[in-house]
């Protein structure tokens, strides 16, 4: 390092790493958000139940990659915000706001942080939204989403198979299928697949173990 | 000022480049671990601490009480879990006195993680955080950066490996108290008989829903000293006395002193 | 020189501190600056905002165009204020503020309530310290969010409300006697700006040994505030004149 350019993708000694496959994808009735369940120190799983979905209000989730200190950070002090943000203008925050405060928090701190953040949620006035905030503190409105170190190996899949409004169990086996196969070529991705499901009527959790997912072809 | 100083991390560096080692902090080179069971939850640790390739203390505590119900067991520098935990057991008190409620147990977890988020890895301590709050049981662990963990059992420290595999193939569903009073304190054994950083006692706390916690320090001491076979001191008279001299060290004098009676002004 | 001091002490003292029978005077000497100021009128139509005020002309050398008395907070909020003019900008000026750091923060246009809530707080402030003396203005803000159209005042106390139509300054009185007259189920922003200036131009009576100019301000559909088009200003123009016939003042409307 010679001071002009620096490795901000660099790990701190020790540091736990989210090394992920993570997405999120609209649908007809709302936004589904999905991630596999490894998280590493090294070449060492520092736990094969991890849970990458993090709420921040309501009906508005996350997915988590990068550093787990920081993501879970960002996501405490977005929390905050949102919390804050619904007493003072007394109505839910809009999944679009609660992505602005993701990215203002990543921008402004890019030198300090490592994460690639999905934000996803559902609200009366957009329905089903997914934004991608990637590593230096950009913001993506998309249809679906995918990041983490395992979305490489699905770029090409997601892209064939993804269609808009598909129904529910379209997209669930969709995302099924698609982290089964960044879990499978990706070291750093594994354990357990899990979903959050937001519609108008709420949320809903999914779990896919091994067996579940790894013959989902 | 507050927070940790680097006015000196360029001198540092020079030196070490130099050839003058970086003095080294006390590592308790660890095996921590926590399991949760029906009615509440186990940690356990074992109590070696190390220097370098020296053992510092045989028998040293690292289970740390936050609250009466919460306690932690502590890996990474000695001298960091010790004030960490001293730092947020004194601002829990505080929280739990100004609120009237007893300290939750995620509230103890929130501030460690943003105490040591704030100090960027720089404050290394890993812990397993554990105990019962009006909420129910829990289990927690946290990493040096400020990242946390959920689980139903947990390891932490250079011996997590050895106690891991003791905790994935023996953890079941519908444990006990003493069940997981077991798998705990077999876990902290696979880290003392395989891990050179681990070693000597067993010691446990128990976190029951609705009882006192319970700390059994020492619950195991698998390495007690054994008696040596014989005795090795010399017999009195062994050695022969050949000549005997007695000195006189100090000379007593006393001397008697005549003076006026001191003046003091009105 | 000692009475000087003591009337001034009595002054700043009673700033931070509430009268014998509960009331703090500086905040109440500040609606009198308003009551004596040129009229404004706010009204909430079906369809959008109207915003009018009347502007005094207190020289006959001024000139005409460079002289706003409706000004914009963000595209969707609008104001117009009766009593200090300094006091108004400087209000507007924050809630510039305002609403570039909500939108800078939450890439949304801040909400009309949610600016009227922050501009309280800020004058209310302005109550609380013997530096410093409370806002001089009725400040009638109007705007358009995701929720609607919004009408409300601020008061020299901090003190806000919401509005179908409301109006503030020396003609407030006759002006609100019109205002309860219009059914604003009913009523179009087009027919709201031809109510709005002639509400002006009656309440200019209480004031009519001076020059005045009407500023008017409208919010329609798009949810942006602009000055009326030059159709909307030719009804009005008409609507006056037949007002105004046999009436031997020239009261030049301004847009």
């Amino acid at each position: 390092m010679n001071g002009i350019s620096v490795d901000i993708n660099h790990l701190k000694k020790g540091e736990v790493n989210l090394g992920t496959s993570i997405m999120a994808v609209t649908f007809a009735d709302g936004v589904i958000l999905g991630a596999d369940s490894r998280t590493t120190t090294g070449s060492y799983i520092a736990n094969r139940v991890t849970d990458k979905l993090t709420q921040v209000n309501e009906n508005i989730w996350c997915c988590r990659s990068g550093s787990a200190a920081d993501t879970q950070a960002v996501a405490d002090i977005v929390k905050y915000h949102l919390e804050m943000y619904t007493a003072q203008q007394g109505e839910q925050p809009t999944t679009k706001i609660a992505a602005s405060l993701f990215q203002e928090l990543c921008y402004n701190n890019k030198d300090a942080l490592t994460a690639g953040i999905i934000c996803a949620g559902y609200d009366k006035r957009s329905g089903g939204s997914v934004y991608s905030i990637p590593i230096g503190g950009s913001i993506h409105k998309q249809e679906y989403a995918i990041a983490g170190s395992g979305s490489t190996y699905i770029y090409g899949y997601c892209n064939k198979n993804f269609r808009p409004n598909m129904s529910k169990d379209e997209t669930i086996d969709f995302m099924k299928k698609s982290l089964a196969q960044a879990i499978k070529w990706d070291g750093s991705s594994g354990g357990v697949i899990r979903m959050v499901i937001l519609t108008k009527s709420g949320m809903e959790r999914l779990v896919f173990y091994p067996h579940n997912y790894v013959d989902s072809e | 000022m507050a927070g940790l100083s680097f006015e000196n991390y360029q001198r540092n560096q020079f030196l070490a480049a130099k050839g003058h080692g970086v003095p080294k902090a006390t590592s308790t080179g660890t095996t921590i671990v926590g399991c949760k069971f029906k009615g509440g939850v186990v940690i356990a640790a074992d109590t070696r601490a190390t220097s370098g390739p020296i053992v510092a203390d045989k028998n040293c505590e690292k289970l740390h009480r936050l609250s009466p119900k919460i306690w932690c067991a502590g890996a990474g520098t000695a001298a960091d879990t010790e004030m960490v935990t001293a730092l947020i057991s004194s601002n829990l008190e505080l929280h739990s006195m100004s609120t009237s409620r007893a300290p939750r147990v995620v509230t103890a977890l929130t501030m460690l993680k943003q105490h040591l988020f704030k100090y960027q890895g720089h404050i290394g301590a890993y812990l397993i955080v554990a105990g019962v709050d009006p909420t129910g049981s829990h289990l927690f662990s946290v990493q040096a950066h400020g990242s946390t963990d959920i689980g139903f059992y947990q390891s932490l420290g250079s011996g997590s490996l050895a106690a891991m595999a003791v905790l994935e193939s023996n953890w079941h569903e519908d444990l006990d108290k003493e069940g997981a009073m077991k798998l705990c304190s077999d876990a902290i054994q696979a880290g003392i008989w395989n891990d050179l950083g681990s070693g000597s006692n067993v010691d446990l706390c128990v976190m029951e829903v609705g009882k006192d916690a319970v700390l059994y320090r020492n619950h195991l001491t698998p390495n007690v000293r054994e008696q040596k076979a014989s005795s090795y001191k010399f017999a009195r008279g062994t050695t022969a006395i050949l000549k005997e001299d007695i000195f006189k060290l100090i000379d007593v004098e006393e001397e008697t002193i005549h003076s006026e009676a001191m003046e003091v002004d009105a | 020189m000692a009475d000087c001091l003591s009337l001034a002490s009595r002054h700043i003292k009673e700033q931070i501190i509430f009268s014998p029978d509960g009331r703090n005077f500086q905040v109440e000497y500040a609606s009198k600056a308003v009551e004596n100021a040129g009229t404004s009128v706010g009204i909430k139509c079906k369809d959008g905002i109207v915003l009018a005020v009347e502007k005094i002309l207190t020289s006959k050398l001024h000139v005409k165009e460079n002289y706003e008395r409706s000004l914009t907070i963000d595209r969707h909020i609008g104001v117009v204020w009766s009593g200090l003019i300094p006091d108004g900008r400087h209000l507007v000026n924050r809630g510039r503020d305002e609403a570039q750091s909500y939108k800078s923060l939450y890439k949304d246009p801040i909400t009309v309530p949610g600016l009227v809530d922050r501009l309280g707080y800020y004058v209310q402030n302005y109550t609380c310290y013997n530096s410093v003396r409370p806002f001089g203005i009725n400040a009638i803000i109007g705007g358009k969010d995701a929720s609607g159209f919004h009408l409300y005042m601020i008061e020299p106390s901090g003190t806000y409300w919401g509005y179908r139509a409301i109006a503030a300054g020396k003609g407030r009185q006759i002006a609100k006697s019109e205002l309860e007259k219009l059914d604003f189920d009913d009523l179009d922003v087009e027919t709201g700006l031809i109510e709005a200036a002639k509400i002006i131009h009656l309440a200019h009576e209480d004031n009519k040994d001076r020059d005045y100019e009407t500023d008017l301000l409208v919010c329609d559909a798009s949810g942006y505030f602009h000055k009326p088009s030059a159709e909307q200003l030719a009804k009005v123009y008409e609507a006056l004149d037949n007002l105004s016939e046999g009436d031997s003042d020239d009261n030049e409307m301004e847009e």
